[in-house]
């Protein structure tokens, strides 16, 4: 007992000596007590004993200026401890740049400034490798200073262009609106005095048809015979006959028309399908009405046409028939959805596959196939479980693990973007080509002035025809009457395609190209990358898609421009089962060609792009990374060795 | 014509099928792929009984070997002409074991075969708690025919075997009944016996599955009643009410028992009786007559579990064996034998020690898994893992564990890597370990049937599978397509998976890597019912359905095991189960499976979180999120803010989801679920000590109200807020654009707002106004709790960090709490090797007073460098600091460090006491 006493009296008093040691070299306050301010704050903290929290909530004395105690909840006493949870510690870096940290790294075991002052309470050794890593960084600054260079370049000229081929396209449109009145005009001329003629032509066969009526129903009264049937047949009869005959006046102007446009101007090459089509329908029309023959060329420009929206068809269904595909992918679970299911039918490995799909919504069916071809092959699960973009991302990962923090979030890290650079030697397969290359020119030909006269021609002409025709004349002349109708067709054809490139131009120029008009030369093309089995297709102002083989998967249509038009966002893609609908996000960095690079699905159906582009090398970006450097050489004492 | 006609509608109204299913994927779940009890055949007949149709009747009762011994014959056996099975005597043992513990058992005196007994989930050490009977007392009772026997079980407790009609109850010393079975005359045990016959047909089918049960019909059943009883709870795992609803009776619409049978429910629901992946047979009633106490059932077999309702027996109009109040029960079995134990309580905490005492208490976690954990299906490669690590420092979001689902694997071969994807998976982990993080990786139970997986490999050459009916190795169908069932109830085939676990054995792993298993069920995709055929073959002849709820514990504790063995003994292991049984607190850590992003299954979790901590299951946890589904962003954020308070709290998604990072939902949002993590990592002490606690005595970390307060009725059914510890209330915020909330807070005591330092009274409903920064959180007067309240990235960098402690004083100017520290890895704790201290304030001193047993060797440098005072009546100004004879000030401080805008409390400023040291804290 006494023994115990005694013990504990000891014990006691070693604690008291201890713990007094304690209070003394508890707080791990640094030696310096301005650390973690950053110079700028410096007199700040030195004007006055008494200092303010920046928020104004309090004061404290110079002592309990990193006295290791939060006093300001906004961390003003704290810049150098780790007390406080909402201040920043600031590392100079002298040779490297200087860095703002959460106070939670202070003292926390980990060397996060290159010069080591974060740590300083004797638990880890952090060495200074500021020099060694100011080095690398400012060789990447200066490479990256070096694209930037040349891409404002290459921006500046994109630029002029972009500025000339607007004003070009706004002159062509303006030009297309004028000339779009006055075939209006004509076209209505030409319409009235067809009508007319059409008219004219309608009383003539009335007449016609009554005097054969009468001549008919002189005879029947001779004959009296069963009158009933026959009279129908006859109608029906004569019907045709007439139609045949106003069929063969049309039949010329369609006949020549293709081939006629196609010589005369360039407008007819604008949509030549169209036209055809026109044809197609109205000989349709026709085909049902009566069963009558065409002359072969119709026949042929029917079966075009058919075949043409046989081929549309396709191909819409084509693009739509990655849902359904999709839809069909589910049919084994959504089955499952019905409480009514019948899984007793099924073979022990149907009903593995099935409830399996349940959670990782994999088509059994398709998987079954893959799996007994590939059953003994070593690398039956990646056929087995197709992860889509698994395979083909593993290549660009390994070079471009810095870049990683812009991909996944909205917010801004231009910085982060910025600071990998090296775009000149990206490995990805990526090109770039235009889809509307033929319009444009052929468009543009129409317009230019080398021929002014077209329009004149068309005038003086339609003048000539309605001089000529005498629309009051009986019977009317077959070959004016089919001048004007085949005047009027190659007029109204001109003017719905004068009309359809008015459309498109207005909606081209409707679309946002950048304050500089700097992503006008993005317009009509598309840019391609390849990944593994995966090709990318990112269509600015149009679509996004991802095409393997023949399947082509709609990543998304152009949506809009995002964080002040560093971000390209493609929305409403294909379905994805049991998720949303695909989407696209392609992040733009300074680069000098247009490339897509790092096609990534960090969610499931929504991917994420680099595109590297001269067109957001910005001037005043690179002045800012000019300023960078200077500060960085600035601050470093030797800064000539580098040179 | 006709015929096209009908293809068309056909394909019409396909059409129109897909897209209704399409369109409500909530209800999905398929109830019709899982029995009920009418296509049970067992659930079925039991159901069917009367009560009063047990016959048996007790005979040579005797004390020997310590413990009551009996024969339960049938009272007819000599008036009528009986089948031989029926008049075989069934053997029964009573015996009482410390602390108030009886244990039952009845099995067949000579079966056939060996019924099956669940090995390995009793603790060996609880056989020396074992009382050595000496005597039996007789004694008649309410005019029996025969005398029934009576054996001492505690101080106040007797064990009664009543003889005939053959009743088992616990009572207080001739008063009260606390606990008994077959009072309703419900008693039923199929023994085993011969075919009659060629054409008696065993076999059972369901849904094209044939179960050929080779043993015939050999279920158990009986009726338990829990007197004085107001609830009863427990028996998870499932999503419903933490009070067990009536099952059967007057009133009961949808009567299905409470299923236990190990599944993997896809979709599950909330609010549904149907069992999910883990089966405790143990339930606990609570009263204000009586208290508490419990019964658990050891039995892996297939479990039904009736609570029957006021009036259930009505028609059968058998008297009350006593004029007690009571909840009847009755539990079905499909095998195995009777072996039950009785838990007299009286309290809530009393009962969690002496169920603790049979099945083991929870093991001690390690720190970091006590932390945060991020989890989705999946992250895909070295790169991801990367990018999300990185965000959470972008972010200033602390989280200690990074996880990767299965598809990390080489083809769903555990153990492997997709070199494509993972090609340096121990750089990757040592990158982690850097910031003081570590990895999860996943480890299921089925193995990919293939020839060049060295496991399979060895695995069929040693003969490790379950087999199935036939004799061969069972083949069945999950993520790997074919695959193989490790048998774990054999020990060899566990301690052979255990050493798969070494660094050397994992290739690619790293001793920061911890373990995962999910689908131990375990999940068979193409089984009946998602999992393994009842007449897959075991150990010993045993069958799949008598092993069935415990097969995903023993591959539980092999994994466990193999982390231990990695460590050589030195490294706590972590391992995560989806299965549970009773003892899995042992082994590691639950979460409650696939739920999904819905306000439903963000205020089921509560419930459920409270009845698997009653259970014994401390360390448990919801996926926060909802696991299917995209929440929205208001949901997402309440989730974090309750699920901060969980046990287990881990953030996780299915792979067809959003990424759903705590950073991608706006600044607004990111500054809230930051805050939340952050609340987390600030009561990191708190927690740590309440898991020590959980540790020694199986009180649960998290806690139903009447736990801590066992007398207010007000808190029985409460299943929304949760305690934890003794001195944190929680309330969740289930429901859209909440305004306001009611939170009833329990006790005559005030409570304190964790976040404005406001005082409530105690004892009554508060209607409160809540915005999105967090949910109501409450620290109860009269109580102390230890803080970290300097955020890192991880909890490894705040070891050595300052502690503050906050006191909230009650009427009486007085408060306690405790601190618990250790290294926060080691076993060294076992060894006596940490700080376990009491702060007590009374009389105006703070006083630290030392908990563990003599000098400890566990050092620490850590001091408290702040302490939050609130309920002070007077205005002190002053603190003495004793021994040091120290002066500091009091002054006004945040009550929060990391909320600017928070309230000013009384503080003391830089006492930088240590936690190691007794001192004392005057002030004056």
């Amino acid at each position: 007992m006494k023994h115990k006493m005694s013990f504990i009296a000891t014990v006691l008093c070693v604690l008291c000596l201890l713990s007094q040691s304690i209070l003394r070299s508890a707080a791990s306050s640094p030696h310096n007590q301005f650390l973690g301010i950053a110079p700028e704050d410096e007199k700040y903290y030195k004007s006055s004993e008494v200092i303010k929290c920046k928020d104004g909530s309090k004061k404290f004395s110079r002592a309990q200026l990193n006295d290791d105690f939060c006093d300001c909840s906004d961390g003003t006493d704290e810049p150098g401890t780790s007390a406080c949870p909402g201040g920043k510690f600031y590392c100079r870096n002298v040779g490297h740049a200087p860095l703002q940290l959460f106070s939670s790294r202070v003292n926390d075991g980990i060397c996060d400034c290159c010069d080591g002052s974060d740590e300083y309470d004797g638990k880890v050794n952090c060495p200074n490798t500021c020099w060694k890593a100011g080095k690398v960084a400012r060789d990447k600054l200066k490479k990256k200073i070096a694209t930037y260079q040349e891409g404002v370049a290459i921006r500046k000229q994109e630029v002029e262009q972009a500025k000339v081929s607007m004003a070009k396209d706004e002159a062509e449109l303006s030009k297309l609106q004028s000339d779009q009145k006055t075939l209006k005009l004509l076209v209505e001329q030409l319409r009235e005095r067809k009508e007319q003629i059409e008219k004219a032509e309608e009383r003539e066969r009335l007449q016609k048809e009554k005097e054969e009526q009468e001549k008919k129903e002189a005879e029947e009264k001779a004959k009296q015979e069963n009158s009933g049937g026959e009279d129908q047949e006859k109608t029906k009869a004569e019907e045709e006959a007439k139609k045949e005959k106003s069929e063969d006046v049309e039949d010329g102007s369609a006949e020549d028309k293709p081939i006629e446009s196609q010589h005369d101007d360039n407008v007819g090459n604008l949509d030549d399908s169209h036209s055809y089509q026109d044809t197609a329908e109205k000989h349709d029309d026709l085909g049902t009405e009566d069963g009558s023959i065409d002359t072969p060329e119709h026949i042929g420009s029917l079966v075009d046409g058919v075949q043409q929206e046989a081929v549309k068809q396709k191909k819409e269904s084509v693009a739509t028939s990655e849902p359904d595909f999709d839809g069909g992918s589910k049919v084994p679970h959504d089955e499952g959805d019905d409480a009514s299911e019948n899984t007793e039918s099924l073979s022990k490995e149907e009903l593995g596959r099935l409830v399996a799909s349940r959670w990782t919504g994999e088509d059994t069916t398709k998987e079954s196939g893959e799996v007994d071809v590939t059953k003994d092959s070593d690398h039956e699960d990646h056929e087995e479980l197709p992860k889509e973009t698994h395979d083909e991302q593993s290549d660009g990962y390994a070079s471009e693990t810095d870049d990683d923090n812009q991909k996944y979030d909205d917010e801004d890290h231009e910085d982060e973007a910025d600071d990998d650079f090296g775009v000149e030697d990206h490995s990805d397969s990526g090109s770039s080509y235009k889809y509307e290359s033929d319009t444009d020119s052929d468009l543009s030909d129409v317009t230019t002035p080398s021929n002014p006269s077209w329009l004149e021609k068309i005038q003086n002409t339609v003048r000539n025809i309605l001089h000529v025709v005498n629309i009051f004349q009986t019977p009317v002349n077959q070959s004016e009457a089919a001048s004007v109708r085949k005047e009027y067709d190659e007029s109204s054809a001109k003017l719905s395609k004068i009309e359809s490139r008015i459309s498109s131009l207005t909606q081209k120029l409707k679309h946002d190209f950048g304050p500089d008009k700097e992503f006008y030369s993005f317009y009509g093309r598309c840019f391609e990358s390849k990944q593994n089995k995966y090709v990318y297709k990112v269509c600015p102002y149009k679509q996004a898609s991802q095409e393997e083989g023949h399947s082509t998967t709609r990543l998304g249509s152009w949506d809009k421009f995002e964080d002040s038009y560093k971000v390209m966002i493609f929305a409403n893609g294909d379905k994805c089962w049991n998720g949303p609908d695909r989407s696209l996000k392609v992040r733009l960095r300074c680069g000098l060609k247009n490339e897509v690079a790092d096609v990534d699905e960090p969610s499931r159906c929504e991917y994420v792009a680099l595109l590297s582009t001269p067109a957001i090398c910005l001037e005043e970006k690179l002045q800012e990374l000019q300023h960078k450097l200077d500060l960085m050489n600035k601050e470093q004492p030797h800064a000539h060795d580098e040179l | 014509m006709k015929k096209t006609q009908t293809m068309n509608n056909l394909t019409l109204l396909l059409l129109l099928l897909l897209l209704t299913c399409h369109l409500s994927p909530v209800l999905s779940w398929k109830k019709d792929e899982f029995r009920n009890c009418n296509q049970t055949p067992f659930c079925k007949r039991a159901r069917a009984r009367n009560p009063g149709s047990s016959s048996l009747t007790v005979q040579d009762a005797a004390i020997s070997d310590g413990e009551l011994t009996a024969k339960l014959v049938p009272k007819r056996i000599e008036q009528e002409e009986t089948s031989p099975d029926q008049i075989k005597p069934l053997l029964l043992t009573l015996s009482a074991y410390q602390d108030g513990i009886l244990r039952l058992r009845i099995d067949e005196l000579d079966p056939p075969r060996k019924r099956f007994e669940v090995p390995d989930v009793v603790l060996p050490e609880f056989e020396g708690k074992k009382l050595w009977l000496q005597r039996l007392s007789t004694e008649t009772i309410d005019g029996d025919a025969a005398p029934s026997s009576v054996v001492f079980l505690s101080d106040g407790y007797e064990a009664v075997l009543r003889h005939d009609p053959f009743e088992v109850y616990v009572r207080e010393k001739r008063g009260n009944r606390v606990i008994s079975v077959n009072s309703n005359g419900l008693f039923d045990f199929e023994q085993l016996r011969e075919k009659k016959g060629e054409g008696e047909d065993w076999e059972e089918r369901f849904r094209g599955h044939t179960d050929k049960r080779p043993y015939g019909p050999q279920s158990v059943s009986f009726d338990v009643s829990f007197y004085g009883a107001d609830h009863v709870y427990g028996i998870p795992e499932r999503a419903s009410s933490f009070a067990l609803k009536p099952t059967r009776g007057p009133g009961v619409e949808e009567s299905e028992p409470y299923r236990l049978f190990n599944l993997d429910v896809f979709e599950y629901i909330h609010d549904s009786p149907f069992g999910l992946y883990g089966s405790i047979p143990f339930m606990i009633s609570h009263g204000t007559a009586r208290g508490t106490s419990g019964f658990f059932w050891l039995n892996a077999a297939e479990m039904q579990i009736d609570v029957l309702g006021d009036g259930w027996d009505a028609e059968a109009g058998i008297a009350l064996p006593s004029s007690q109040s009571r909840i009847d029960t009755f539990w079905m079995s499909e095998a195995g034998i009777v072996d039950a134990f009785f838990f007299v309580g009286p309290g809530p905490k009393d009962v969690a020690r002496q169920y603790a005492s049979v099945t083991g208490t929870p093991a001690m976690p390690q720190l970091f898994a006590v932390a945060y954990h991020q989890c989705r299906w999946n992250y895909r490669d070295e790169e991801d893992v990367e990018q999300v690590d990185s965000k959470f420092d972008e972010h200033d979001i602390p989280y200690d564990v990074l996880w990767l689902d299965i598809d990390h694997t080489d083809g769903k071969r555990y153990f492997t890597w997709d070199r494509m994807l993972f090609p340096h998976p121990e750089e990757m982990q040592r990158k982690l370990a850097a910031k003081g993080r570590h990895m999860v990786t996943i480890v299921d139970p089925h193995i990919k049937r293939d020839d060049s997986y060295f496991l399979h490999r060895e695995a069929t050459e040693k003969g490790y599978y379950v087999k199935d009916a036939n004799g061969n190795d069972y083949d069945g169908w999950c993520w790997p397509g074919s695959s193989s069932y490790l048998d774990m109830l054999r020990p060899e085939v566990r301690s052979w998976w255990a050493t798969k676990f070494s660094t050397e054995n994992y290739v690619g792993s790293t001793p920061s890597l911890y373990i995962w298993n999910d689908m131990n069920e375990p999940s068979v995709f193409n089984g009946p019912e998602v999992t393994m055929p009842r007449d897959a073959v075991h150990r010993g002849d045993a069958e799949h359905r008598e092993v069935h709820n415990a097969y995903g514990y023993y591959f539980h504790m092999a994994t466990a095991d193999g982390l231990v063995q990695r460590g050589d003994g030195k490294d706590r292991p972590f391992v995560l189960s989806r299965a549970v049984f009773a003892g899995s607190q042992r082994h590691g850590a639950i979460w409650t499976g696939d739920n999904t992003a819905e306000w439903d299954h963000l205020r089921v979790s509560v419930p459920m979180i409270l009845t698997l901590g009653l259970t014994g299951i401390s360390f448990s946890g919801a996926d926060v999120g909802g696991f299917f589904g995209n929440p929205e962003p208001e949901l997402l954020v309440r989730w974090y803010q309750l699920g901060a308070y969980y046990p287990f709290f881990r953030g996780h998604a299915h792979h067809d989801t959003k990424r759903r990072e705590p950073w991608l939902f706006g600044e607004k949002n990111t500054q809230r679920m930051r805050e939340a993590i952050h609340t987390r990592y600030m009561l990191l002490p708190y927690f740590y000590t309440l898991f020590r606690e959980a540790n020694t005595s199986g009180v649960p970390v998290a806690r139903p109200l009447w736990m801590e307060f066992p007398s207010e009725e007000a808190t029985f059914t409460n299943d929304e807020a949760l305690m934890i510890g003794n001195s944190l209330l929680v309330q969740g915020i289930y429901t859209e654009h909440a305004k306001h909330t009611s939170v009833y807070l329990p006790g005559k005591e005030s409570w304190y707002d964790v976040k404005t330092g406001a005082a409530y009274k105690g004892g009554k409903t508060h209607k409160l106004d809540v915005n999105e920064e967090g949910v109501p959180a409450f620290q109860r007067a009269g109580t102390i709790i230890p803080r970290k309240d300097r955020f890192r990235r991880s909890s490894t960098q705040m070891v050595n960090d300052p502690y503050t402690l906050v006191i909230a004083l009650n009427s009486s100017q007085a408060a306690e709490g405790e601190l618990y520290v250790d290294d926060g890895k080691s076993f060294e704790f076992q060894q006596g090797s940490y700080i376990h201290r009491r702060f007590v304030f009374a009389d105006g001193k703070l006083t630290s007073l030392n908990l563990a047993p003599g000098q400890t060797q566990f050092y620490s440098e850590c001091v408290i460098e702040r302490i939050i005072l609130q309920g002070l009546s007077t205005g002190q100004k002053s603190a003495l600091i004793e021994p040091a004879n120290q002066k500091t000030e009091i002054e006004q401080g945040p009550l929060l460090l990391h909320s600017r805008q928070g309230p000013t409390v009384l503080t003391i400023r830089k006492p930088n006491v240590r936690i190691a040291d007794d001192w004392v804290i005057k002030i004056f």
